[in-house]
């Protein structure tokens, strides 16, 4: 598949010139951190004791401090949507950018490591410089307390090296619980390691306290390298040295040293106070319980449950709403808490039931949810014809649009929706069976037909039920057998609507979203651009 | 907190911990600096412990991701049997590798980060978590489908000789009802 430009541009464009921005961002801090300390005069005496180590370890902490107060900004979830929903950002490429706010986070998170290492590198030359290099001539610069001090010794009982060591032990557990694999296997073990960032946020704060380094102050009087009192000018020995200029280069006065404040709160606050403010906003928001009114079991391991609470507001696209109070989601059973909370919810027959049941007060668990968040599927509506692409239970973001859908589907921008379903097994469809069969009789009594295009696809060949019920045989007659070909698909969109920006929505797993990624950004003869959202679930 | 696979983590920071030991251990002898024989041990330390994590476990429910090309590393750990299936096994023998990095600056979080490691190996191994090789599944060779079923072994029921032969004379006589009806 050829890559055209303009898809390209159009589905790649906006994050290649953000990511270009923060590379550039990092490159230009770097460098002038670099520069300041190579060049600087009041660094002169600090790094001639140190060398380069003192530059590198300085620069990537500034890099450090940048993407550690950047960081947290794509976590403010409830933020984003807020910026999503209120089309304070009106342009739609915008928009999209906020979908890859976590690959943001994931970019920022990386190169904090990466600069930790170099930092850390940096700092522990620099370690053994101090004990090696300990200055007689100025002893105020020091951070050994004698000449050969065990540098293992100094790490130690310094507030910077202690500091510094408890920060990368926690950067060290935060990363390797971070995997894809340890956070599909035990996301909990991912979410509490990750909360430890609290602790990170505040040592990191206290990390300058000690000012291992320090700068000099009074360069006027005393000029970087100016003969000092019990010196003379030794290094040209066979030049002859006026009398006058022996006297200018004598210095002034001794050299002050001081210590630089602290600069990482600077950076630092404002994100984690913001951050801290989402989740307390967060936790506020959950803390009432919401009402479960039913509990529904699907063939093929789903439940779905329907609530209530108070004060939920939705908005089209973002959650599943039958009447504008009740709200319903489905999920599927696969590992040890989704298990406990359906045995919660739906106890076991038991064996010893009389014919007459006596009927048991149904205590449900208190559940509290938090939500609802923004997410791709909310610019379904935005485009003139949009194809929903969904793989198994990755079907339940576009759930939300077909609700939308049969409540009014005069309202939005949307003309046409191609809405494509994968699923193994045939019985999967059962979950949404009544829902697809509903939007699909309103649209033809209101005698738009063309509206909704729906192909069903089972991908096992064997074992092939049919589903009988004769309400279902708008879904029968549309079920094909086997995986489909997305590129005879994207064609047929594509000669249908041509010379138009098609939005292709996909929930599913990695093989089907990665294929439409390409597709969509390869050339089309019918001049159609698809732009390419994926709404993923971890 | 649910049936946690600790090892999972374990294995993932005993990893990270092998490549920072690895690391740490080339900059100490390429510095020269004082006590580089800690560091050339924790360059071969770091190479042998990425060996032994490199191969994933298989979990216990689910699905298990492999890393790339793990296969020879699979075979080559399995070989060991239990000194490597067994996590205590484990467990101690990262506390104890780790020990002499902790005498040289370069190699200290090396050997911190791999101590981590090693007491959640400890944990995993208390709540009874071993070790598994990912191997390839056999394909269930599907026997080809014989077209053609066992052929009868014996003839369709039919009406003695006499009355099978052709009596030409008689033609309506000679018709007979089958005595197994025929479906259509």
């Amino acid at each position: 598949m050829v890559v055209s430009l303009r898809s390209w541009l159009a589905n790649e464009g906006g994050k290649h010139f953000v990511l270009m921005l923060w590379l550039g961002a990092n490159t230009w801090l770097f460098l002038k951190t670099f520069l300041l300390y190579f060049t600087g005069q009041q660094y002169h005496y600090l790094y001639k004791m140190l060398g380069l180590g003192l530059c590198i370890s300085r620069a990537s902490a500034s890099v450090l401090n940048l993407n550690c107060s950047l960081v947290l900004l794509p976590m403010c979830r409830s933020l984003l949507t807020f910026v999503r929903g209120t089309h304070t950002v009106s342009s739609r490429e915008t928009r999209r950018l906020l979908d890859k706010s976590k690959t943001f986070h994931v970019a920022c998170g990386v190169s904090i490591c990466i600069f930790s290492v170099v930092h850390v590198s940096a700092h522990l030359v620099n370690v053994v410089n101090f004990s090696g290099r300990y200055s007689e001539d100025f002893p105020a610069l020091n951070l050994a307390r004698y000449k050969g001090e065990d540098p293992k010794l100094i790490i130690l009982t310094t507030i910077s090296g202690l500091t510094g060591v408890l920060l990368v032990l926690i950067l060290f557990l935060m990363f390797t619980s971070s995997s894809y694999c340890v956070r599909l296997s035990n996301y909990e073990i991912f979410w509490y390691t990750h909360n430890l960032f609290i602790v990170f946020y505040i040592i990191l704060m206290v990390h300058m306290v000690g000012g291992a380094l320090k700068y000099q102050t009074n360069i006027e009087a005393h000029p970087p390298g100016c003969l000092r009192a019990n010196q003379s000018s030794t290094e040209q020995q066979g030049e002859e040295l006026e009398q006058g200029e022996d006297e200018e280069r004598r210095c002034g006065e001794e050299a002050h040293f001081l210590p630089h404040y602290p600069q990482t709160w600077l950076w630092v606050s404002g994100p984690l106070c913001l951050y801290c403010a989402e989740r307390f906003y967060r936790y506020i928001r959950s803390s009432d319980p919401v009402t479960i009114v039913t509990v529904i079991r699907h063939p093929c391991d789903v439940i779905e449950l329907r609530m209530l609470k108070k004060n939920f507001k939705a908005r089209p696209g973002q959650c599943p709403t039958e009447n504008k109070e009740t709200f319903g989601i489905h999920l599927r059973v696969v590992g040890d808490w989704t298990e406990r909370f359906t045995q919660l919810l739906l106890p076991e027959p038991r064996m010893d039931m009389e014919i007459l049941p006596m009927v048991q007060q149904r205590r449900y668990p208190k559940l509290y949810i938090d939500g609802p968040f923004g997410s791709p599927s909310e610019e379904v509506f935005n485009y003139d014809v949009s194809v929903c692409v969904a793989g198994g239970i990755g079907v339940t973001p576009f759930a939300c649009v077909l609700h939308a859908l049969l409540d009014g589907w005069t309202g939005f921008r949307l003309q046409r929706l191609y809405f494509v379903w994968v699923c193994r097994e045939l019985q999967s469809f059962y979950w949404f069976a009544e829902l697809l069969c509903a939007l699909h009789h309103k649209l033809w009594q209101e005698n738009r037909p063309d509206y909704f295009n729906l192909k069903l696809y089972v991908s096992q060949t064997d074992n092939m039920q049919s589903m009988s019920e004769e309400k279902y045989r708008p879904l029968t007659s549309r079920l094909q057998v086997g995986r489909p070909r997305w590129k005879l698909l994207f064609d047929e969109i594509g000669k249908t609507n041509k010379h138009k920006r098609v939005g292709v929505f996909c929930c599913g797993p990695k093989g089907i979203s990665r294929t439409l990624h390409k597709l969509c950004n390869s050339s089309r003869s019918s001049g159609t651009t698809f732009e390419f959202n994926k709404e993923s679930f971890s | 907190m649910g049936k946690i696979e600790w090892a999972m983590w374990a294995n993932e920071q005993a990893l990270a911990s092998g490549l920072i030991l690895l690391t740490g251990g080339i900059v100490g002898v390429a510095g020269q600096f004082r006590g580089w024989q800690f560091a050339a041990y924790a360059i071969v330390a770091g190479v042998f412990v990425c060996l032994l994590e490199y191969p994933r476990s298989k979990r216990a429910k689910g699905t298990s991701v492999e890393r790339t090309g793990q296969y020879c590393f699979t075979v080559c750990v399995k070989s060991f049997g239990p000194l490597t299936r067994n996590y205590y096994v484990r467990g101690s023998l990262h506390a104890a590798i780790c020990v002499p990095g902790g005498f040289m600056l370069s190699t200290v979080l090396g050997c911190v980060c791999l101590g981590i490691s090693s007491i959640i190996y400890f944990v995993a191994a208390i709540r009874g978590e071993h070790w598994e090789p990912i191997l390839p599944r056999k394909e269930i060779s599907r026997e080809v489908q014989d077209t053609v079923k066992n052929p009868p072994q014996n003839p369709p029921p039919r009406p003695p000789p006499e009355t099978r032969r052709k009596r030409v004379d008689d033609l309506e006589e000679a018709a007979y009802d089958n005595p197994i009806p025929v479906s259509e």
